[in-house]
């Protein structure tokens, strides 16, 4: 029974900083304040919460159907000023990366992608030093 | 101690997804049709990330007005029907019908017909239990005064994007997948109607390409057709819209991308491309079997 009882004792303790430490990532908030640093000119479309649980996911995917003829324009936000090390990147349909915001050797905070080819593309945010693995982006459109 | 775990970790979890208001949750559950409570077959995830992908239906409306095509208000669904609405079924699917009506309106600046689908989408959000998600007095102010044009564009698509969050999360998917149809739907009718007017190689593309969309539409309502025999026949109607895309081509060629930096952003040049290989034929039966669906759906 002792056993038993510091067996859940400790999983409590488990329990309480685990998600305590998850609950430090507020994505939903950072995403809505991000929506602003659309430039003019985009409608907005989406916002989307990038939340690596403290580092133990590596990457955080969604997909959106561009559309030739539209140019697209995504923006990255942290809790930092700067990007906090996340890295967003295109996928097409077939996996073959269209872009990356890790480019030229550092990590841009917004890319704009006129598209050419309609389909299915992968939206995937990465961590490339990340301190907290936690930010928001918005996904805005214009012809 | 192998036993009491995973017990443990369900009942912390069951705590947590309890902070949700039960008064709201449980006026919607009361309103939808005994029919509708069915779970969907495939799971809940897979239909998150096929219904995230469908695109804003204001990207064929900005086409419309940037290409100088003229606002048609008689190709809209009028918003008089909307006291005909009084299943959940047609009250989601219309309901995105008119959430694409209300863009679209908005885009051309005609803020007096936006404030009457606004009351439309009002009553149909009520009578769903999804009201509280629209913001209606910031959204009438905005609509007053068209300098608000992007404010009013931003908040009508956050509340939308709210409701489809709040019907997923609230295992409603079927109910948040027939609101897209609806949007989607809207969206293909309006661009076929403009063309039939208006004829051109950008929007006969840029309906070939709703090719991808349909074939998303149909695999989320596939998903869900077991739970209301509305929404079966619904896919069945759209099987038939599905064969008429299925005879257009699209072709992808990839080529690697290039980029430069312009003012701290980073801009990508496409070198892929898709070649839509879309005849008129094939507009023309796309615009039958798209009217004779929405068709349904609206009376």
């Amino acid at each position: 029974m002792k056993k038993i009882i510091s067996s859940l004792g400790i999983l409590s303790i488990f329990i309480f900083f685990t998600t305590a430490s998850y609950g430090q990532c507020d994505a939903g908030s950072i995403s809505d304040q991000c929506i602003p640093k659309l430039q003019d000119g985009f409608n907005f479309v989406k916002s989307y919460q990038i939340d690596g649980a403290g580092g133990s996911k590596t990457k955080v995917e969604y997909s959106y159907v561009f559309a030739k003829g539209t140019q697209y324009m995504i923006n990255i936000c942290s809790e930092a000023s700067d990007t906090d090390g996340i890295v967003v990147s295109l996928f097409n349909s077939s996996r073959k990366r269209v872009t990356t915001s890790n480019a030229n050797g550092k990590l841009f905070s917004a890319i704009a992608y006129p598209c050419n080819a309609t389909g299915i593309y992968y939206i995937t945010f990465t961590f490339e030093g990340s301190a907290k693995h936690c930010g928001g982006a918005v996904l805005g459109f214009k012809r | 101690m192998n036993r009491l775990f995973p017990a443990l970790v369900l009942i912390v979890l069951m705590a947590c997804g309890e902070s949700k208001t039960k008064s709201e949750e449980q006026a919607f559950l009361e309103s939808l049709d005994s029919a509708e409570s069915s779970q969907p077959e495939i799971s809940e995830e897979v239909i998150s990330d096929i219904m995230q992908q469908i695109p804003s239906p204001l990207e064929i409306s900005v086409l419309l007005k940037e290409s100088g095509t003229n606002y048609k208000k008689d190709i809209l669904n009028s918003t008089d029907n909307t006291e005909k609405y009084n299943s959940s079924y047609k009250q989601a699917l219309n309901l995105g019908i008119y959430g694409t009506d209300l863009g679209y309106t908005n885009i051309y600046e005609q803020n007096q017909d936006g404030l009457f689908y606004l009351n439309s989408i009002k009553s149909l959000a009520d009578a769903l239990n999804i009201g509280q998600f629209f913001d209606f007095g910031t959204i009438r102010k905005l609509a007053a005064n068209s300098q608000n044009l992007d404010s009013l564009l931003l908040i009508t698509t956050l509340n939308f994007n709210s409701i489809n969050h709040y019907l997923q999360t609230q295992d409603r998917a079927n109910l948040s997948i027939l609101l897209l149809t609806g949007g989607w739907l809207e969206a293909l009718h309006i661009s076929c109607q403009v063309y039939k007017e208006h004829p051109g190689l950008e929007l006969r593309e840029k309906i070939g390409e709703q090719k991808i969309i349909m074939e998303n539409i149909l695999l989320l309502l596939n998903a869900v057709q077991s739970s209301d025999p509305n929404i079966l026949a619904l896919s069945e109607d759209l099987a038939e819209l599905k064969s008429e895309f299925d005879k257009i081509e699209i072709i992808y060629t990839y080529q690697e991308s290039t980029f430069e930096e312009i003012d701290g952003v980073l801009v990508i040049k496409d070198n892929s491309t898709t070649e839509i290989n879309v005849t008129e034929e094939n507009i023309s039966s796309i615009t039958q079997v798209t009217d004779k669906v929405r068709e349904k759906i609206i009376s």
